[in-house]
């Protein structure tokens, strides 16, 4: 049973059975006015939907009469901002979770990236190649963000939101400081702090004091990659040595020779890696407590002397 | 810092027993007052940004409006700084060569002896402290400790304020490096000026000499005998011919001003020797957004719906599935849509809240025979499965 739109689109008005009793809400029971919440009579009143996509826009507030946090959450999305600015093809809820064969969106792992590849198609294809896609596409591995861990699930985000730009690190920090995980993997999970600790990421944590503005100093994604990160030792990878100093002319331009190594590259200084940081530390570990120690026990001394001075000379009279 | 205290002019009868000295002088006031601020300034706004995983650190940051602005401000705090050197070391020289002052503030042997002294004085071994000159050691080490600390300064935040430069010459660690330095050499001074100077200058004996200038006969008894004894004697300060002086200025003020333009052209190129980084935002990924498969496909494929052939005109040899595929979705036991399920053949035969949906032998009045024969009901039948339905109700609705 089908019926021709307007626009010359045909819309099938069978739903197979087979496929809605199968779906999250046919095995639940759910029947179809709880969504089709305008078939309140018979004969149904006119379907005022010139184009398929009419149909979804008209029905897909419904899910909020079940879901209604989820709904408010997708408030808050670009997909939401772009339909609010005219474009009826920003995904809907029905987009990524189906009309009548709605089932479980985590199962398998790899459905989110799919999902959002039928939009994102080329982002997909940079994800898919990327040390995080790979492991997930490739080998069924799920420790590795989808889509979904980065840019949240209902109130998706991304670089159109300066905040987003600015607060990654944060993101990228739940799993990269997350001992556990990242012992799997013989990853340091250091590399959080001693980005905050230097230059790049001390500024950009004062920034996130004051939300809403572009930083243009760099965030994880800015060296390492946004969707095709690369584990760092992979001859693509952008913070590879190789590669490094051209990461860095993009904000450096005239940076050249030895200027990348002025990065510690996430390492604890030593005699082995970045050795005159560590004797820095060495020195000032040894020279402020002999000088502040000098000075501590002179104070020290002047001050007994002088209370033991005032206090014979108190006897004396 | 090399001249000496001047007896204060009074009656010539105060001459015998002069009341107070002068130790410093307006300039050397104003030029410590100044270096003061700058030295806050640069303290606080400095070390805010190396522990800046605290609360204070960020509210300081909030309180000026941003990092930006502290760094702006640090780096204004930065360049007095190079300025009050400049002059420093112009008035230092002024000092030595013009006016053939004593060098006083160098570090000679006897300040070790001294040091030794206190030592056994605060250990009582020695009955008196040791008699010093117009700096003592106390003051000695905290002036050389500010040089030491002002080059040091200079020299890494040279260095940070100008990476690309200094890495073409230099390994880039020495960039982190400096940075370190920089840092931990700021912990040295603002705690070496909490416990050193502020105990000497507070805490000891409260010294008025920077507010007023002037130190007394007493002050000068206890702290700089040697000094005082100079004076008395009067050999406090070397005989300076006024043509002498006169001369030796002239040679000297011409000399320092070309010294100082190009200490100022120096600090100019700290200020502006590179542009480290751009100011706009860096590109980001180039990749497009919104790209669809096209066709997109559909969320859902276009169903089928293919009853099973009718075997025989009962509901088990056929019509049961018939209304299984084209009438359940809406109208079954869970849902009711309009009261009807046609799901069995018993809830069939009750019918929903039209009237029964099957009158087993009148066709005419079965709801569903109605309803199908206006045609446009979502799960319309055919005409031949239409016909069928008509043909099983005619001959009774027998169930098998």
């Amino acid at each position: 049973m089908q019926t021709t739109l307007p626009s010359g689109e045909i819309l099938y008005l069978s739903v197979d059975p087979e496929v809605f009793g199968h779906s999250i809400h046919g095995e639940q029971g759910y029947a179809c006015i709880q969504c089709h919440t305008d078939i309140t009579e018979f004969p149904h009143r006119p379907l005022e939907a010139s184009t398929r996509r009419d149909v979804s826009l008209l029905y897909y507030q419904n899910c909020a009469r079940c879901h209604q946090d989820k709904y408010d959450a997708t408030l808050d999305s670009v997909h939401q901002q772009a339909l609010e600015n005219g474009n009826e093809e920003a995904a809907l809820c029905v987009d990524c979770h189906g009309y009548h064969d709605v089932t479980d969106p985590n199962e398998p792992r790899s459905k989110s990236p799919e999902t959002c590849e039928r939009c994102h198609s080329l982002i997909y294809a940079e994800y898919a190649e990327s040390v995080h896609g790979s492991a997930l596409l490739g080998e069924g591995n799920p420790d590795v963000p989808t889509c979904i861990d980065c840019h949240g699930v209902h109130n998706v985000s991304g670089p159109s939101n300066p905040d987003f730009h600015l607060f990654s690190p944060q993101i990228c920090a739940e799993c990269h400081a997350d001992e556990e995980l990242m012992g799997k993997y013989g990853i340091s999970t250091n590399v959080f702090d001693s980005y905050v600790s230097d230059f790049h990421g001390t500024t950009v944590i004062f920034e996130q004091q004051f939300p809403g503005q572009e930083t243009n100093k760099p965030v994880c994604i800015d060296c390492h990659g946004v969707h095709n990160m690369q584990k760092v030792d992979q001859a693509e990878s952008q913070v590879i040595q190789e590669n490094l100093l051209a990461t860095c002319q993009r904000c450096h331009p005239d940076a050249s020779g030895n200027f990348a190594d002025s990065w510690l590259g996430h390492y604890e200084p030593s005699l082995e890696n970045f050795p005159a940081v560590y004797l820095v530390d060495l020195f000032y570990s040894i020279f402020i407590p002999a000088v502040l120690g000098f000075m501590v026990l002179f104070v020290f001394g002047d001050a007994t002397r002088r209370l033991i001075n005032r206090r014979r000379e108190k006897k004396d009279e | 810092m090399s001249n000496i205290a001047e007896p204060m002019n009074g009656s010539p009868k105060q001459a015998e027993t002069r009341k107070s000295y002068l130790r410093f002088s307006l300039s050397e006031r104003v030029e410590h007052w100044i270096f003061i601020s700058a030295f806050i300034v640069l303290g606080i706004t400095g070390l805010v940004q190396r522990y800046s995983e605290y609360d204070i650190s960020k509210w300081i940051v909030s309180a000026v409006g941003g990092v930006e602005n502290l760094r702006w401000i640090h780096h204004a705090a930065a360049i007095i700084t190079m300025l009050i050197v400049i002059y420093h070391i112009g008035a230092v020289g002024y000092r030595i060569y013009v006016q053939r002052a004593r060098l006083t503030m160098l570090p000679v042997l006897n300040d070790v002896v001294s040091v030794y002294h206190s030592a056994l004085y605060y250990l009582g071994i020695r009955k008196e402290p040791p008699q010093q000159g117009r700096y003592t050691f106390e003051e000695k080490v905290e002036y050389w400790a500010v040089v030491w600390g002002t080059v040091i300064m200079a020299v890494t935040g040279f260095m940070m304020w100008n990476p690309i430069a200094t890495t073409k010459i230099l390994p880039g660690q020495f960039i982190p490096a400096a940075k370190e330095a920089h840092g931990l050499e700021a912990v040295l001074a603002v705690l070496s000026i909490l416990i050193w100077h502020m105990y000497q200058v507070f805490v000891k004996h409260f010294n008025k000499a920077m507010y007023t200038g002037e130190i007394s006969e007493d002050e000068m008894l206890h702290i700089h005998p040697l000094e005082l004894a100079d004076i008395k004697a009067g050999t406090a300060k070397p005989p300076v011919t006024p043509e002498g002086k006169a001369k030796r200025r002239r040679i000297y003020l011409p000399i320092y001003a070309i010294a100082a333009a190009a200490m100022l052209v120096g600090v100019y190129f700290f200020i502006a020797f590179e542009e480290t980084a751009i100011e706009t935002i860096p590109p980001a990924e180039q990749a497009e957004v919104f790209v669809p498969f096209t066709p997109t496909p559909l969320p859902t494929p276009p169903p089928t719906p293919t009853p099973p052939p009718v075997t025989s005109l009962t509901w088990e040899g056929g019509m049961g599935a018939l209304m299984e595929a084209k009438c359940v979705a809406c109208h079954n036991s869970s849902s009711q849509l309009g009261g009807l399920d046609l799901s069995s053949y018993e809830s069939a035969l009750l019918g929903g809240n039209s009237g029964p949906a099957v009158i087993p032998g009148n066709p005419d009045d079965s709801t569903v025979i109605i309803v199908q024969s206006e045609g446009g009901h979502p799960g319309q039948f055919s005409d031949d499965e239409l016909a069928q339905l008509l043909e099983w109700i005619t001959d009774g609705a027998p169930q098998n």
